[in-house]
């Protein structure tokens, strides 16, 4: 079973590095990546048994060279020639300014093949969904089935969709190369910004199999440690990295054995990770005022505090509450304001909290989101408006799209029911909430 | 043979004025079904809807299709999760009532069309 286990994660390594190799080779990434799911495909046939070659990178190249040369013989000429102009392998060049790291895993050319695949996998003429997909593929060396295993949807769906990557990409005239800056910087951005949807994805849905969704969050991690190996001194890198270990360090405390959320709160503590809580601190100890600082190190920072509390009345919230205060200045927006609110009402009391709310109340971006709700609801529940605070954990479960969520709020809220007169018969809970005007909104926009 | 097993009502509408024990009770017979009918291999697939107050309907309005806010049917009747099983039907009204013996809601079973031509 372990020797399993090492190939796997030995195919999983080699992935992107023989990939990058083919198309640099021969251009044409969408057939090389094929190829290169074939080669993959059979080393885990083949290596169980007869045991792993010698040069198991060598291996997977030749199988996917010929693979790769395979499906060219049963392709069209022409189709090849279009291709192999889309993808110019003389357009490639070597990245300039790139921080070459003497002693790494990698050469020099294979860091940067790496980045490039990962740059192109994120390329913004896909669609998030599709860039999740190929990333996870591409650069994962995941296989179709597994990917769609763990974004439970079936696997005709994600086959489909990297295929349709890929040929937006070709589309798209993207090349296999590092582009300069500045446009390097807002790409990485982006590969970011798809890093952390794959680490969301794993984390924030409890919803199907438990272990195909950690796997996401395992893969998650492992692809920004991988980036963070290739750019040492890009900070938010660094940043993404330990936000991302101090997340996923409260895991095994976020959910009961039912699968019930538990509250930061409610958090049985011992079971937080304490490896993950020291390697995300090391981390941003060390990144922290090395380069300019961005929205995933302060909210590492954040996470970071919470993680180093060792009961909830012990969290530091005052400080938490001045990295909200940093985060508004650098990343503002209404989620960063929802969060500000939480830790305004630890430092000032609820009613502080609700008035910071209440700024939200007219904002579109907060319309499809029962987080607004929810915390409303808290706040209200702490200030003892009873009434009140069950109607807006009502209307916050039915506004979730999270089942685990939705059963999380309708039981807040029926824990503050109250056996009140009998309503009148049109009175009832499943209807639309009435517009008297009165109660929540007042009670949250009204009072500084 | 495919049927579909269907659960009706928003929010409350099965819950309204239950203790919080009653409604976490529900909510873990409906996973504990869930997870069993996965492992039996008997479900093919399953779902719940987001509550019928975030509903839009299309309607043919003015000779345009125009989307309003709010299900098509009353709330109480509005689709709110399901299964699809394959199983025979005697098996699929037992997977239903183990369901409505608890909520004493009612549920619907369909039997889902065959896509083969076979007389």
């Amino acid at each position: 079973m372990t020797g399993q286990r090492r190939i796997e994660d030995l195919l999983r390594e080699f992935a992107p590095q023989v990939l990058a190799a083919l198309v640099r080779r021969y251009g044409q990434f969408d057939a090389c990546e094929d190829a290169v799911q074939e080669a993959l495909l059979a080393a885990t046939l083949q290596w169980p048994s007869q045991g792993v070659p010698e040069r198991p990178r060598a291996w997977l190249l030749t199988v996917a060279s010929r693979a790769l040369v395979d499906a060219w013989r049963a392709d069209s000429a022409r189709r090849r020639r279009e291709s192999v102009a889309a993808f110019d392998p003389a357009g490639t060049g070597p990245a300039a300014g790139l921080a070459v790291q003497p002693g790494g895993d990698f050469a020099g050319a294979d860091r940067d093949d790496t980045l490039a695949l990962l740059l192109l996998c994120c390329h913004p003429a896909l669609s998030p969904p599709s860039q999740l997909a190929l990333t996870l593929r591409a650069v994962g060396g995941l296989t179709t089935a597994q990917i769609a295993a763990a974004f439970l949807v079936p696997e005709a769906t994600i086959a489909k969709r990297i295929v349709r990557a890929k040929q937006r990409i070709r589309d798209a005239g993207a090349r296999f190369e590092l582009p300069a800056q500045p446009q390097r910087t807002e790409r990485l951005g982006v590969v970011l910004h798809v890093l952390y949807l794959i680490f969301n994805e794993g984390y924030t849905t409890s919803s199907g199999p438990a272990l195909q969704r950690t796997d996401l969050i395992a893969e998650a991690i492992r692809l920004t440690r991988l980036l963070h190996r290739l750019l040492p001194d890009e900070a938010e890198v660094a940043g993404l990295l330990a936000l991302m270990l101090l997340t996923d360090a409260r895991r095994g405390a976020r959910t009961d054995a039912d699968g019930r959320i538990v509250p930061l709160a409610d958090q049985q503590r011992d079971l937080w990770d304490t490896a993950a809580i020291a390697e995300g601190q090391a981390i941003l100890t060390r990144t922290l005022g090395t380069g300019p600082v961005g929205p995933y190190q302060i909210q590492a920072a954040i996470a970071a505090l919470h993680d180093e509390a060792s009961t909830a009345e012990t969290t530091d919230w005052p400080q938490i509450l001045a990295l909200y205060d940093v985060l508004t200045a650098v990343a503002p927006g209404p989620v960063v304001t929802l969060s500000r609110a939480v830790a305004l009402a630890h430092v000032r009391g609820p009613r502080s909290g609700l008035a910071l709310l209440g700024t939200l109340d007219t904002d579109e971006r907060m319309a499809h989101t029962h987080r607004l709700e929810a915390v409303r609801a808290h706040l209200l529940e702490q200030v003892g408006d009873t009434a009140t605070a069950q109607d807006s954990y009502l209307r916050a479960a039915k506004m979730t799209a999270s089942l685990p969520e939705q059963r999380y709020l309708e039981l807040r809220a029926a824990r503050l029911h109250q056996p009140a007169p009998p309503a009148s018969p049109a009175d009832r809970p499943d209807q639309p909430p009435r517009t008297t005007g009165a109660g929540t909104p007042n009670e949250a926009r009204g009072r500084p | 043979m495919k049927y579909m097993i269907m659960m009706f009502g928003g929010l409350g509408a099965a819950t309204q004025n239950r203790s919080p024990e009653w409604i976490a009770g529900m909510h873990e017979l409906l996973m504990k079904l869930d997870t069993e009918l996965k492992e039996s291999g008997e479900c093919v697939a399953s779902d719940a809807l987001a509550d019928p107050s975030q509903a839009k309907t299309v309607r043919f309005t003015g000779g345009a299709p125009v989307p309003t806010d709010g299900p098509f049917a009353e709330v109480k009747e509005s689709l709110a999760g399901y299964w699809i099983v394959e199983v025979d039907e005697e098996r699929a009204l037992q997977i239903a009532s183990q369901v409505v013996g608890y909520t004493e809601y009612p549920m619907e079973v369909r039997r889902i069309m065959d896509h083969s031509a076979q007389p």
